[in-house]
């Protein structure tokens, strides 16, 4: 004899007809909004099966890559340094601007509400603009070359490093900057003394991020005209000189590669 | 296992006859209609150690914090060498409650700057200028004062160590040096060795009574532990649902007063 298993009816799920609909609603409305864009964006397989016939001829092209020390290869590393370069000023310099509208768009060390709010605006904007938009506007103001690609880099990256900044900072322990408070430092001094040494390994880190990805962006940028190896790929395109666009992309490949290893080695190191 | 023996009383010199420094009246406090404080009156005095004790929630943090400006009490005046607080403005006030030094459960130093540094740090109130922001440009006497105040606790031989590197003990010592370095002559402790080991919870509150009766500071530590208050306190402060149940000499904490101060909560419905 088994003794019977205890049970208990289940009482109705509230308003469960309601979430079935709004579900159903849910799922109507993402597909309707992929009809649209599918045909907005004149989507269609078939171009991709006639395409291969390009892509083939495109590769074949390309293969093999032009070595040509004097013509290709030469070009393209001394193009390449440049595109580092663009990267590397474009993290570094805006480092002023990224620290103080950080300090000013961080609750905890904020001077006061409205400079907080205008300081997060500024953040935004620039944040929202991407690179490559500040990058024509650059060319057209300071003309064709490197030097438009790093204002470009400071613009963005000032938006984007200063925003995680802010947001690292408001994130760490505030209690040592309490404790500074409470014995009359001012709101300078506990930022410099605790906020700031608080976050700092935080800080490093996403520095180190934005050097990894301004040095991707620099190559994009030399595409529109803001110097270094995009604008030699843009002419090897525009010359149909696949052959050396293959050789400039493998330059970069391996740049790309180094600089990602060497952050991320960096930030391994720091957080330990 | 080894337990740690200690003595019914610690073997603190007995206080000298010191002034009183703070004189706290009729403090209320509540919170979105909840009164946490109702008529909490108190003296502070030089040279003398006063315990805070009292159940959890029963508004021991919430008076240091009205007493150190962290909240604002709705009535109650707080004096502070013969002067109301609440008559003073902006930097005056800033300047007055730097004589009232704060030490917290949590330490609150800063990890990655040496032990003398965040001893440094606590004199920031009375730096100002460009100069002060940074510990590079601190001047040789601040610093031979910071190592004289962590001399003071016993942790000159740590110095140059990081914060971050140091034990719990160690660290809440140097946050006593950094309360010391502040000139401070009010030291408040909000729970001050409830994160720490026994024996380094004994080390650090031995510290605090010894450097209210040496250098003639007055004391006032919420403890978790009535035992703790027995071997290092003069006088204790007991509350009950925001008020004042015992207020006395240390000898009149006997059993059936910390029933009285520990026993679950009476008003509550
Ligand atoms: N900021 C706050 N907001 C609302 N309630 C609070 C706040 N701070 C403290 N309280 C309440 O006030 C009472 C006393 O708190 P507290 O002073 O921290 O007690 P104790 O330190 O004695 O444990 C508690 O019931 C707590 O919940
Ligand atoms: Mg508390």
């Amino acid at each position: 004899m088994s003794t019977p298993v205890p049970t208990l009816s289940v009482p109705p799920v509230p308003r469960a007809g309601w979430r079935i609909a709004s579900i159903l609603a849910a799922i109507a409305v993402f597909i309707v909004l992929h009809v649209f864009a599918l045909r907005g964006t004149d989507f269609e397989v078939s171009a991709l099966v006639t395409g291969a016939e390009g892509m083939a001829s495109f590769l074949a092209d390309a293969f093999p890559p032009d070595l040509d020390w004097e013509s290709v290869l030469a070009p393209a590393l001394k193009a390449t340094t440049v595109t580092l370069w663009i990267g590397l000023l474009g993290t570094t310099l805006s480092i002023p601007t990224a620290l103080l509208l950080a300090v000013f768009a961080s609750r905890t060390t904020t001077p006061h509400r409205v400079v907080y709010q205008l300081s997060r605006a500024i953040l935004s904007f620039f944040r929202a603009v991407p690179d490559i938009v500040f990058a024509l506007i650059f060319v057209t103001a300071v003309g064709l070359g490197p030097f438009a690609g790093v204002l470009a880099l400071i613009c963005h990256n000032t938006g984007v490093m200063g925003k995680l900044w802010a947001e690292s900072m408001e994130e760490t322990d505030a209690g040592p900057q309490q404790a500074l408070a409470t014995a009359g430092a001012s709101r300078l001094q506990q930022v410099t003394h605790a906020a700031l040494p608080m976050a700092l390994g935080q800080f490093v880190g996403l520095l180190l991020y934005r050097f990894d990805v301004n040095v991707r962006s620099s190559l994009v940028l030399g595409l529109v005209g803001a110097g270094g190896i995009g604008l030699l790929i843009n002419q090897s395109i525009k010359s149909f000189r696949f052959d050396a666009m293959a050789t400039q992309i493998v330059v970069v490949l391996v740049l790309i590669i180094l600089v990602d290893q060497l952050s991320s080695f960096i930030r391994r190191r720091l957080e330990v | 296992m080894t337990t740690l023996r200690l003595p019914d009383r610690a073997p603190h010199p007995a206080p000298p006859a010191g002034g009183e420094i703070m004189q706290v009246r009729n403090l209320t406090k509540s919170f979105g209609g909840r009164t946490v404080l109702d008529g909490v009156d108190f003296t502070l005095s030089r040279g003398s150690v006063v315990a805070f004790l009292g159940a959890n929630g029963s508004g021991k943090s919430t008076t240091l914090k009205c007493v150190m400006g962290l909240e604002t009490p709705e009535s109650g005046s707080i004096t502070l060498e013969g002067t109301d607080l609440s008559t003073l403005r902006g930097t005056e006030l800033v300047r007055a409650r730097s004589g009232v030094a704060m030490v917290f459960q949590k330490i609150h130093l800063v990890p990655r700057r040496t032990a003398l540094e965040n001893v440094c740090a606590g004199a920031l109130g009375r730096l100002r200028g460009p100069a002060s922001v940074s510990p590079m440009f601190f001047s040789r006497e601040l610093k031979e004062e910071a190592m004289a105040a962590l001399a003071r606790v016993g942790m000159a031989d740590r110095a140059h160590e990081k914060a971050g590197r140091l034990s719990g003990g160690q660290a809440q010592r140097v946050a006593v040096a950094r309360a010391l370095c502040q000139r401070a002559s009010v030291l408040l402790a909000d729970e001050p060795v409830s994160a720490l080991d026994p024996r380094a919870a004994e080390e650090v509150m031995a510290l605090l009574a010894e450097l209210a009766h040496a250098e003639n500071l007055a004391v006032a530590a919420v403890l978790h532990q009535p035992d703790l208050a027995l071997r290092h306190a003069d006088t204790v402060i007991g509350l009950v649902d925001g008020r004042i149940e015992y207020s006395g000499d240390i000898s009149g904490l006997d059993a059936s007063m910390q029933a009285r101060l520990y026993t679950p909560n009476r008003a509550a419905a």
